[in-house]
């Protein structure tokens, strides 16, 4: 027990805990209770060392103490350093527990000492260089949620550099901040990824920002889109509009990803497509799976169209294709499979893929669960 | 100095507890200015020659060594360049000192293949007698040779020799004299005790922890945890703490990546990352109490040429919010309430120590304030920024307080110049060796040594 840790537990000031310590040595010394207390002092004092005076501080054990008071020429203070039971071999146990005192109370070390300095306050965190951002107004809120972010991983996480934890979480604060509405939806995922990001923390930086563009951008899209739109179209969406704010974004990772995603949803649509075609050929003369698969399909063909042209009016579009909404039945159906896809596809990009797969195939078991039913 | 006032109190804590303890303010932060700015680069540009460095020394410290030459040997001296000489007429030349060393590591023999060499261990001293100098100027050299201590002097001095030119080409030196002090700063001192704590050589991330409980208390009493109430103080009067280069110790610099294959050393991290992050801790607990300037030294993360970069502050995220820390650069010049403090981590120091005959590390130190520069050896065996506009080395002003950091032991000297200059001179021990830092009080510029010293197996004084 030195006096600092003391000090530190029961949040006294220093010299009282010195005094308390000087207090229960005196005291139990009183009762003779027989359990023996090793005490180590501090010492400081002048001494004449090489010929010109030298200032000492030390810590010295109790049967060492009166040595070395009579070795300094002035002493300029002597208090208790710690208490223990057994005796010190070496002050290695003392430097220990003060170590490990202050490690844990890091931000207050000097809330006990002696000395008060005026003019050490811990500047504001500076807004962190945003090489990616879209709205301006975002920028306030970003930096309590930054600041907030970097404050909880910092001393834990001190090896990532923060400027890079603060623009991923900057980058999610901000896809938030934009977002009209706030869902619950979005605050589960942003309090996923937050974790995510702190645990992925060593991986690769970049692959870390690539999987958030990812997620950030499925997610903000995911709830972009209000209406329930049908299932194919909304895969597409998640897509297409991610890719369509990837483009303002002058970052390389989405650039890097943007090609990805493209190449991949338009594989993904290539396939649907053929499936598609296949299923029509297969499929009986049902009137609304006709129209239906003819409506998906001219909905397949537009995304597709519209994909391989510009993005931009990506947007707009699928909301007038909402609104020619395709027959009652698939949509609930889609829409019940729709809400857990969505509430998958937040949790991991890799998942996101084998669920885009996966929803396709789902599409086919659908459409020969249809066709089963019919014929 | 320090510990009279506290003579007084100083068994107050052996007591009951008593009521609130007294919390003393830390003198505040009046008249600080940093007066680094030309060792601070900008655009660093490497595709220059350092020839230009030697030719704006030279040219910057002529005049001043031309009006020394004639305050000293009379004012109807000639002064020649080499190219004029002629033989047999005394003359006084003003020119640059070049110490032609057999022992000096070239990296010309380092790679000489049919030399088949293996390179030259480092040696701590490189001198021999067979040296020589030569002094050249802009446009020639000659050899040197008479009452010059051969040596002594270091490659990159200017200086200015009073001799006559022989026959055979050699010039007989009769006299020699540096820039000598250069002119003093008025005194604009604290009337009352102020003090700054020097140390350097923390040497962290070392394999051996002894010196750790000793920092450790370094930190305490600085911040005002250690000491009785009479001490606490005193330690409330330390005005700043000047942290002179080594930071980190050698054993960081070892790279295993370099020697061990790549799939050894695919999980393992530099050990200076370990030892930056105990930097870190220890600085924010020295910024919550006082004002820090931190220069880096020869083993710490920065560049290595002269002058020294100040550590980014990314690398210190604890500590580096705190507005009283400050990272400055290897030499370093600040105004510290009225008094000029000049010094560096000691690399140019341990140079000259490696290539002349002087011992001393306040021998050195004192003889570079003489010679006018703070490190002449700077671009032949030193490393140092080619600069070509300016040699920001040259000493123009007179400070205060010159130290120099990693000494071996602990030394001042309080110099007197001949035109009212005062200098207190420094040479700050290494603390991870020694276990010593210093103290400077700032009103009559006189300076104590502080030790800290835990207890080990053997309890030696």
């Amino acid at each position: 027990v030195t006096y600092k840790w003391l000090s530190y537990t029961l949040g006294v000031h220093v010299n009282q805990a010195k005094q308390m310590l000087y207090d229960y040595v005196e005291r139990k010394r009183k009762e003779n209770s027989g359990a023996q207390l090793h005490v180590t002092y501090l010492v400081a004092g002048n001494l004449l060392q090489n010929g010109h005076v030298c200032h000492k501080v030390a810590v010295v054990r109790e049967d060492k103490l009166e040595a070395m008071k009579s070795k300094l020429s002035t002493i300029a203070s002597v208090h208790v350093y710690s208490i223990q039971k057994a005796l010190l071999k070496d002050s290695s146990p003392l430097y220990n527990t003060d170590y490990d005192i202050v490690k844990t109370n890091l931000q207050h070390c000097s809330k006990f000492s002696a000395i008060r300095c005026a003019a050490a306050v811990p500047r504001t965190p500076p807004d962190p260089p945003r090489a990616q951002t879209s709205a301006q107004s975002s920028q306030r809120q970003r930096d309590p949620d930054a600041a907030g972010a970097v404050n909880g991983h910092g001393p834990p996480a001190a090896k990532a550099p923060p400027q890079q934890q603060r623009g991923i979480m900057g980058m999610f604060a901000a896809k938030a901040a934009s977002k009209p509405q706030d869902t619950p939806k979005e605050a589960k995922a942003e309090a996923k990824e937050a974790p995510g990001v702190s645990a992925a923390s060593s991986k690769a930086p970049t692959k870390n920002s690539i999987m958030n563009n990812f997620f950030g951008k499925a997610a903000m899209n995911k709830l972009k889109v209000s209406s329930v739109p049908e299932q194919p179209k909304e895969e597409k969406e998640v897509v297409k509009p991610s890719v369509a704010v990837a483009e303002p974004e002058s970052s390389p990772n989405a650039v890097v990803e943007k090609p990805g995603k493209k190449t991949e949803s338009a594989r993904i649509q290539q396939k649907d497509m053929k499936s598609k075609t296949k299923r029509v050929d297969r499929s009986d003369d049902e009137e609304e799976r006709d129209a239906e698969n003819v409506k998906k399909k001219r909905k397949r063909i537009k995304q597709l169209q519209s994909d391989s042209s510009d993005e931009e009016d990506m947007p707009p579009s699928p909301t007038p294709e909402e609104e020619r909404a395709p027959s009652p039945p698939p949509v609930p159906a889609l829409k019940t499979e729709l809400e857990p896809a969505s509430v998958e596809v937040s949790a991991g990009g890799r998942k996101r893929k084998r669920k885009r797969v996966l929803k396709s195939k789902m599409f086919i078991d659908e459409e020969e669960g249809c066709m089963g039913k019919t014929g | 100095m320090f510990s009279e006032q506290a003579a007084p109190t100083a068994q107050g804590l052996l007591a009951p507890p008593s009521a609130k303890p007294p919390t003393f303010p830390r003198v505040p932060v009046s008249g600080y200015s940093d007066c680094s700015q030309p060792f601070q680069l900008g655009e660093r540009s490497f595709s220059r020659q350092y020839a230009h460095i030697y030719a704006v020394r030279l040219a910057g410290m002529r005049p001043g060594l031309e009006q020394r030459a004639r305050s000293r040997w009379g004012n109807d001296i000639a002064l020649r360049k080499l190219s004029e000489l002629q033989a047999g007429e005394k003359c006084c030349v003003v020119g640059t000192l070049f110490k032609a060393m057999q022992l000096q590591p070239s990296i010309l023999q380092e790679i000489s293949e049919e030399h088949n060499l293996v390179p030259q261990p480092p040696l701590p001293k490189y001198i021999q007698p067979s040296d020589e100098l030569i002094l050249e100027d802009e446009l020639q050299r000659i050899k040197l040779e008479g009452a010059i201590d051969v040596q002594r002097l270091v490659t990159g001095t200017i200086l200015a020799v009073y001799g006559s030119e022989q026959d055979d080409g050699r010039f007989v030196v009769e006299d020699h004299c540096f820039a000598d002090l250069p002119p003093a700063l008025p005194w604009n001192g604290p009337t009352s005790d102020r003090f700054v704590l020097l140390a350097s050589g923390l040497g962290l991330g070392s394999v051996s922890g002894d010196a750790l409980l000793s920092t450790q208390l370094l930190v305490d009493v600085v911040t005002g945890q250690l000491g009785a109430e009479g001490e606490q103080s005193c330690a409330a009067h330390i005005a700043r703490v000047i942290l002179a280069g080594n930071l980190l110790s050698q054993n960081t610099q070892s790279r295993d990546t370099i020697n061990k294959a790549k799939y050894l050393t695919k999980k393992t991290q530099a050990a200076s990352v370990e030892a930056v992050k105990m930097l870190d801790e220890i600085l924010l607990q020295l910024c919550t109490s006082v004002p820090v300037d931190v220069m880096p030294g020869e083993f710490d993360p920065t560049n290595y040429t002269l002058p020294q970069q100040p550590l980014h502050r990314c690398m210190l995220p604890l500590a580096s919010p705190y507005a009283t820390l400050h990272l400055v650069t290897n030499p370093y010049q600040a105004d510290l309430d009225g008094v000029r403090f000049l010094g560096t981590s000691g690399q140019n120091i341990s140079d000259i120590f490696k290539y002349s005959s002087m011992d001393d590390y306040l021998e050195i130190l004192e003889w570079t304030l003489l010679a006018g520069h703070i490190s002449p050896t700077a671009p032949d065996t030193l490393g140092c920024y080619p600069f070509y506009k300016s040699d920001p080395f040259i000493l123009t002003e007179c400070p205060h307080v010159y130290f120099c950091g990693n000494a071996p032991h602990f030394q001042s000297k309080l110099l007197q110049g001949k035109e009212g200059q005062q200098v207190l001179l420094l040479t700050v021990p290494d603390f991870s060796a020694t276990q010593t830092a210093c103290l400077i009080n700032l009103r009559d510029l006189t300076c104590q040594p502080i030790t800290f010293s835990g207890f080990g197996a053997d309890n030696e004084d």
